[in-house]
C-alpha cells in the first residue's frame, strides 16, 4: 500500500520542516530537475498529461488552467491558495505544518512553468503559526538559492511572498483572494474576465490550492505519465482526506483516488465511534450534499460522487452517527454561510439570513409545518442565482438533508424542541471544525 | 428578418422574447433588450457605470444555459435566445424582491423617495404580495445619519447596490464612500468617518435607487406627485447642465438632473443643484416707478414707465446724439433679450456703446469655442489652463475624469501662465489636442494653441465663458466691437468699464441696464458714481439694490425661473428654458418691454415682442442659431488656430 503515499510519505521524519531535513529526503530535487529536464511549455504538457485536477474544491484540470494564460503578457502572477476555511477541511494546514518545503518547492516549479517572477502564498488569518513557519521556510529556501535571482543557476528569478488573510471564508474564492491581496475588501469579482486574463493587479494570474501545488515535485521527478497511472482515469493521483465527525481516529489520511469511501472510514479512521451505526456523511466539506450509508461503496472519484449527487470538493469527509440530528447539523452549516456571506449579492446576503432564522426556529421546534415549503423556496431562490458559489452552496446541504430526512424536519415543526437525541453533541462537533 | 447581414459588420443578432434584435458586438443584454423596448428591472446596473451584477434583479433565462444570467453583465452573442418573461425569471424576480424587503424598514410613508423609488415600483410590479419573514427579526441600523451638510443616509433603506461607492470610484474618482462590515451587517460609510467633501455630492440621492441617500435640502419638502416638473437649464454657470426644475406651491423645491450625454452626462455640481431654492426669494421688484430730478418717486403703470424712459432717453440723445447713451446687458439675459437689446441700442438708440460685462473682451472669434464638451472624450490629450475652467464650470471636471479613465485621454492640468513651449513638450505626440481655458485667459490659450498647432498637431479650443448665458450674449452681439454672429460692429463702441467711466466723466449721460444687477454688484465706487452722475438711468431688473435705488426709470423684470427663451452654453449649444414659477410682477416680458420702448422711441416694425416673433427674427439674423435649433450647437466656420 505504500505506493500511494506521495505528499505525506515523509511526514513524521525528523526535521522535515527544515530545509536540510527536507533535502535529506530528496527535497528540492524536483526544482533542480524541472530546470534540467523541461522547458516551461514542456512541463505544462507534463502536468496536462498527469491529469492533475485542482484540490481546492472545483477540481479543474491544472494543466488546462495554466494553458489559459495569454502568451506574451507579462508580468504574470501565481497565488497559492492557503485560505482553507471550508468547514471540515484541514488538509492544507496539515501539509504546511508537516511538509512546508514541499509546498514551497511546488510553488517554485509552478512559477517556472508559468514564467512568474512573483508568487504569493495567501494564507488564512487564523493559520498564524503556519504563516510564521512558511515565512521562516521561505527565508531558508532563499538562503539556499531556491528563491530569488537566477535560481540554482537556471537564469530563472522568482520571489515568494507569504500574505496573511484577515479571517474571511470568502477570501478563499480566487477573485476575492486577489482583491484581498491587492488590499481591498475581500469580495469576489465579476467574471469574466477570469484571473487567467486579468487577475492580480490586472495581470494574468493562476490561483492554485496548497495540495495541488504540493503534487508538482513528484510529477517533475516521476513524470506525468507515472502520475496518471495512480487513481482513476479522471481522478488521478492521491488525495489527502480530512476525516472528521463520529469516528474513532479523526485526522488527515492520504489515499489513492478510486478506493472505496468505506476503506477510508473503516481502515484509516477506525470506523464509526463507540460501535454506533452510520447515519449519514458529508463529503467535500461543508458546502456539499449529504450522502447515506448506501454510498459508502462509492469510489473516491470525483465523477462517481458527482453522479451520486454530491462532490468530493476540497477532500473532506465528515461522518455522522445515528444519534445525529440532521436539522441541527443543517442549522450549524447554514449559520456558517450566514456568518461568512460577504454581503455583495442580494440572494446570499439576505437569503442566508432568512435561512438561518428559519433553521433556528425549526431547531427550537417553533416553526410551522408550512414553513418547510418556505425553506425549500428560499433555497431555490438562492441556488444558482448568487454572484459566487458561496451563496449557492449555502443551500446544498440543507436541501439534500431535507430530501433525505424529510420526516426528521417535519417532526421538528411545532415540537417545542429537538425531537432527535444527540443534537447538542453534533452541534459541538460541527462547530469545532 | 431578411437575409443574414454580411459577417464582420460588427453586429450581433439575437432573439429576446421572440423579437429579433441586432446590436453592436459587445452590447450588454440589458441594453439590447431596451433597444426593442423590453424592460428588465435593475438596481445595481447604472447607465453611466460599469456593471457589478450584485443585485441579481435582472436575471433572465438564456437558452442552453443552466442558470439564469444577469442581463446587466452578460454580453450578447450571436444566436442567443433570451426569455425575460419565463416562469423562472418571474420567480427569481419575486424571490429577489422578497430578499430585498427582508430587512427593509417599510417606512415608505415617511420616505422622501416614496413615489419615485425603484424598490417600491418593482415590488409593486414584480414582487410578492406578502412577507414570509417575521417582522421582529429585521436587522436594524441608525436612521437619518448625516454624511455631510448636504447628504443624509438611512442605512435601513439601503439595498447595497454599490452605486454610491462606484459613483465615487468611477465618476468623480474621489473614493469618499466605502462599505463596512459584511453579510447583512454591511453598511455604507464615509471614508474614515469623515464628512463628505466632494463638490458633486448632490448626485448621490439621484443614483441611489431607494431612499437611503437623501438631500438634506429637500428632506420632507414634497412628495414626487405634488411636484410640477419643468425642463430647464441650470443658470449657475455657462456649462449649461440640463435640469428638471421641480416646484411645488409656487416654490422651486429642487433641481434634478436631466441627462444630456452631450453636456452634463447626467451629473450636476452641488453649487448648481443646491442653488435651486435661491429662486424662491420674495425680495423682488414688483412695480414700475419713475424718479424725478428732485428725487420724488412715482408709482406708474408699465406703459407710462416706458413712455417716460423713451422721453428721457430722447432728451439726452437729441442734444448729444446716440453716443451719449451706454447700454449694458449681462449673462443673465436670454438670447432673445440680448439680441433685442443690441438691436435697440444699435438701430434705435444709435449708440455703439454696448457690452455685457466690464472686462475687456475684444476680437472674440469662433475658434475659441471650437471644442465641444463631449468631444473632449475623442481628443488624444487635453490641456487645462489653471484651475479657473473647473472652478467656473465644475461639471467639466467629471467629463475630464471620464475622458481620462474611460477613454484614455491624457489630461494635462497646467498653470495658467505655463510656457507654451513646456506645454507642447509635455503633450508630446498627439492627434488632436483640446485646449481648455477660462475666458479671462484667452490670450494665453491662444498662445498655447498656436504653439501646439505649430508643431503640426490639430488643436481645438474650449473657452469657459463666465455667467449663465455668457456665451449666448456674446453670440448675440452684446459686445462693443461685434454684432450678432461675430460680425464686426461698425463703428465699434466702448466696453462696459469705459461706459461706466464715461458716465462718471459726463460723456455718457444715459444708461440703459438690462439684468445688469449681477455683473455690477460689488463694484462699489465706479458704479455708484456712474449712477449718480448719469442724467438718465433706465433699469430693467429683478431684485432691489443699488441699481434699483438709482434708477430714474425702473421696470421690474423676470427671473430665469419665470420666463421662456433660449440660452447658450459655453460650447455653443442653444437650449430652451421654460417658466417654472409664476411671475413675481404683472409687468409683461422683457421682450415686450423692449419692443414697447423701441416703439416709444419712434422705431417702426418692432412688433409686439412675442417670443416666437423675436426668436424667428433672431434666427434669420444669425443662421448658425437657426441651424442649431433646440439643443444643437451653433457653429461657425473656424479658421485654423
Ligand atoms: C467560497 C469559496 C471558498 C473557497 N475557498 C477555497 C480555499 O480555501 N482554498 C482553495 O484552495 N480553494 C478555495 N476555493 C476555490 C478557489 O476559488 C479556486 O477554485 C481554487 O483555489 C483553485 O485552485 P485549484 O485549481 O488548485 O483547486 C473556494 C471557492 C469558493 C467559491
Ligand atoms: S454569493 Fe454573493 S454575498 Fe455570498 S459570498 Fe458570494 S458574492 Fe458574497
Ligand atoms: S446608499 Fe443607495 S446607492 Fe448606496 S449602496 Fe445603498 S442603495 Fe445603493
Ligand atoms: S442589475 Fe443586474 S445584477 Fe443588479
Amino acid at each position: 500500500m505504500a505506493e500511494y503515499k506521495l505528499l505525506t510519505q515523509h511526514i513524521g521524519a525528523d526535521g522535515l520542516q527544515t530545509r536540510a531535513g527536507y533535502e535529506r529526503l530528496g527535497g528540492y530535487q524536483g526544482l533542480r530537475e524541472v530546470f534540467r529536464r523541461f522547458t516551461p511549455e514542456q512541463f505544462i504538457e507534463q502536468v496536462k498529461l498527469s491529469g492533475l485536477r485542482g484540490r481546492g474544491g472545483a477540481g479543474f484540470p491544472t494543466g488546462t488552467k495554466w494553458s489559459f494564460l495569454p502568451k506574451d503578457v507579462f508580468p504574470r502572477y501565481l497565488c497559492c491558495n492557503a485560505d482553507e476555511s471550508e468547514p471540515a477541511c484541514f488538509k492544507d494546514r496539515y501539509l504546511i505544518d508537516e511538509n512546508p518545503h514541499q509546498l514551497i518547492e511546488g510553488v517554485l516549479i509552478a512559477a517556472y512553468a508559468l514564467q512568474v517572477h512573483h508568487a504569493f502564498i495567501y494564507i488564512r488569518g487564523e493559520y498564524h503559526d503556519q504563516r510564521l513557519l512558511l515565512e521562516r521556510c521561505v527565508e531558508e529556501a532563499g538562503g539556499a538559492g531556491y528563491i530569488g535571482r537566477n535560481i540554482l543557476g537556471s537564469g530563472f528569478d522568482c520571489e515568494v511572498i507569504v500574505h496573511g488573510g484577515a479571517g474571511a471564508y470568502i477570501c478563499g474564492e480566487e477573485t476575492a483572494l486577489i482583491d484581498s491581496l491587492e488590499g481591498y475588501r475581500g469580495q469576489p469579482r465579476l467574471k469574466p474576465p477570469f484571473p487567467a486574463l486579468k487577475g492580480l493587479y490586472g495581470k494574468p494570474t493562476v490561483v492554485n490550492n496548497v495540495e495541488t501545488l504540493s503534487n508538482l515535485p513528484h510529477i517533475v521527478l516521476r513524470g506525468g505519465d507515472w502520475f496518471k497511472g495512480i487513481g482513476t482515469e479522471r481522478s488521478t493521483g492521491t488525495r489527502v482526506w480530512c476525516v472528521s465527525g463520529h469516528i474513532e481516529r479523526p485526522g488527515c489520511y492520504e489515499m489513492e483516488n478510486g478506493r472505496p469511501i468505506r476503506e477510508l472510514l473503516e481502515e484509516e479512521a477506525g470506523g464509526v465511534w463507540q460501535g454506533r451505526r452510520l447515519k449519514a456523511f458529508q463529503p467535500g466539506g461543508g458546502s456539499m450534499q449529504v450522502l447515506l450509508p448506501e454510498h459508502l461503496d462509492l469510489p473516491l472519484d470525483m465523477d462517481a460522487v458527482m453522479k451520486a449527487g454530491s462532490s468530493l470538493g476540497a477532500g473532506a469527509m465528515m461522518f455522522m452517527d445515528e444519534t445525529t440530528c440532521m436539522v441541527n447539523v443543517s442549522m450549524r452549516l447554514v449559520d456558517f454561510y450566514h456568518h461568512e456571506s460577504c454581503g455583495k449579492c442580494v440572494p446570499c446576503r439576505e437569503g442566508t439570513y432568512f435561512e438561518s432564522d428559519l433553521m433556528h426556529r425549526l431547531e427550537a421546534g417553533t416553526c410551522k409545518p408550512e414553513e418547510l415549503a418556505t425553506l425549500s423556496d428560499i433555497c431555490d431562490n438562492m441556488n444558482g442565482k448568487c454572484f459566487c458559489p458561496l451563496g449557492d452552496t449555502a443551500t446544498w446541504f440543507v436541501m439534500s438533508a431535507y430530501q433525505a430526512f424529510r420526516e426528521e424536519f417535519e417532526a421538528h415543526c411545532g415540537a417545542g424542541g429537538c425531537p432527535v437525541r444527540g443534537g447538542a453533541r453534533t452541534a459541538a462537533l460541527v462547530g469545532a471544525s | 428578418m431578411t437575409a443574414a447581414p454580411p459577417p464582420g459588420d460588427g453586429q450581433v443578432g439575437l432573439v429576446i422574447d421572440g423579437r429579433e434584435v441586432r446590436v453592436p458586438k459587445g452590447t450588454l443584454l440589458l441594453d439590447a433588450a431596451s433597444e426593442v423596448g423590453i424592460h428588465i428591472p435593475i438596481y445595481c446596473a447604472h447607465p453611466k457605470m460599469d456593471p457589478v451584477a450584485v443585485c441579481r434583479m435582472c436575471l433572465v433565462q438564456v437558452e442552453k444555459l443552466p442558470k439564469l444570467q444577469p442581463a446587466c453583465a452578460t454580453v450578447v452573442s450571436e444566436g442567443m435566445v433570451v426569455d425575460t418573461q419565463s416562469d423562472a425569471t418571474a420567480k427569481a424576480r419575486e424571490g429577489m424582491l422578497e430578499f430585498l424587503l427582508l430587512n427593509h424598514p417599510l417606512d415608505c410613508p415617511v420616505c422622501d423617495r416614496g413615489g419615485e423609488c425603484d424598490l417600491q415600483d418593482f415590488a409593486f410590479r414584480y414582487g410578492p404580495d406578502t412577507s414570509r419573514f417575521p417582522i421582529t427579526e429585521k436587522v436594524h441600523f441608525d436612521k437619518a445619519v448625516p454624511l455631510s451638510d448636504k447628504i443624509e443616509l438611512d442605512q435601513e433603506r439601503c439595498i447595497l447596490c454599490w452605486r454610491c461607492v462606484r459613483y465615487y470610484d468611477e465618476i468623480t474618482g474621489e473614493k469618499e464612500i466605502v462599505l463596512q462590515q459584511r453579510g447583512v451587517h454591511t453598511a455604507v460609510a464615509t471614508f474614515d468617518g469623515q464628512p463628505l467633501r466632494s463638490d458633486y455630492q448632490g448626485n448621490l440621492p439621484e443614483i441611489c435607487p431607494v431612499g437611503a441617500l437623501t438631500h438634506r435640502q429637500y428632506r420632507f419638502k414634497a412628495r414626487p406627485w405634488d411636484l410640477i416638473r419643468t425642463k430647464g437649464v441650470c443658470p449657475e454657470c455657462s456649462y449649461g447642465c440640463n435640469v428638471f426644475v421641480d416646484s411645488r406651491d409656487f416654490e422651486v423645491k429642487r433641481f434634478a438632473s436631466r441627462d444630456n450625454p452631450m453636456v452634463d452626462d447626467m451629473w450636476l455640481c452641488d453649487r448648481g443643484r443646491y442653488s435651486a431654492t435661491s429662486w424662491n426669494s420674495t425680495s423682488r421688484l414688483r412695480r414700475p416707478l419713475v424718479r424725478d430730478a428732485a428725487g420724488g418717486v412715482r408709482d406708474v403703470g408699465v406703459a407710462d414707465a416706458v413712455k417716460e424712459a423713451a422721453r428721457r432717453l430722447l432728451a439726452v440723445s437729441e442734444r448729444g446724439g446716440g453716443e451719449v447713451i451706454g447700454v449694458l446687458g449681462s449673462p443673465d439675459c436670454t438670447n432673445e433679450e440680448a439680441w433685442l437689446l443690441q438691436r435697440l441700442a444699435r438701430e434705435v438708440l444709435r449708440t455703439p456703446h454696448i457690452d455685457h460685462q466690464l472686462a475687456e473682451m475684444l476680437r472674440l472669434g469662433p475658434a475659441e469655442h471650437a471644442l465641444g464638451i463631449a468631444e473632449i472624450e475623442s481628443c488624444t490629450a487635453v490641456v487645462v489652463l489653471g484651475p479657473e475652467p473647473e472652478v467656473n464650470a465644475p461639471v467639466l471636471t467629471l467629463r475630464l475624469h471620464k475622458a481620462a479613465t474611460k477613454r484614455g485621454v491624457a489630461v494635462h492640468r497646467v498653470a495658467a501662465n505655463a510656457e507654451p513651449r513646456d506645454i507642447t513638450a509635455r503633450v508630446g505626440d498627439a492627434r488632436l489636442v483640446g485646449v481648455v481655458a477660462d475666458e479671462t485667459n484667452r490670450a494665453r490659450a491662444a498662445a498655447v494653441a498656436s504653439a501646439l498647432a505649430g508643431g503640426g498637431t490639430a488643436v481645438k479650443r474650449m473657452t469657459v465663458t463666465r455667467g449663465g448665458n455668457g456665451r449666448g450674449v456674446k453670440d448675440m452681439g452684446l459686445l462693443p466691437d461685434l454684432a450678432p454672429g461675430y460680425r464686426p460692429a461698425v463703428p465699434a463702441g466702448m466696453g462696459g468699464r469705459a461706459i461706466l467711466e464715461s458716465a462718471t466723466s459726463g460723456s455718457i449721460q444715459a444708461l440703459l441696464l438690462l439684468h445688469a444687477g449681477g455683473v455690477l454688484a460689488g463694484l462699489g465706487a465706479l458704479v455708484e458714481s456712474a449712477l449718480r452722475i448719469a442724467k438718465v438711468v433706465v433699469v430693467i431688473d429683478t431684485k432691489p439694490g443699488v441699481l434699483a435705488d438709482a434708477a430714474t426709470v425702473l421696470i421690474p423684470g423676470h427671473s430665469l425661473m419665470e420666463k421662456q427663451g433660449s440660452v447658450t452654453n459655453l460650447e455653443g449649444r442653444v437650449q430652451r428654458i421654460r417658466a417654472a414659477l409664476p411671475p413675481a410682477t404683472s409687468v409683461p416680458s422683457e421682450l415686450r418691454v423692449l419692443s414697447m420702448l423701441a416703439g416709444a422711441l419712434g422705431a417702426e416694425g418692432w412688433g409686439s415682442g412675442d417670443l416666437m416673433e423675436v426668436h424667428r427674427a433672431l434666427a434669420a439674423d444669425v443662421p448658425a442659431y437657426a441651424a442649431a435649433g433646440n439643443g444643437g450647437r451653433a457653429r461657425w466656420e473656424v479658421a485654423a488656430a
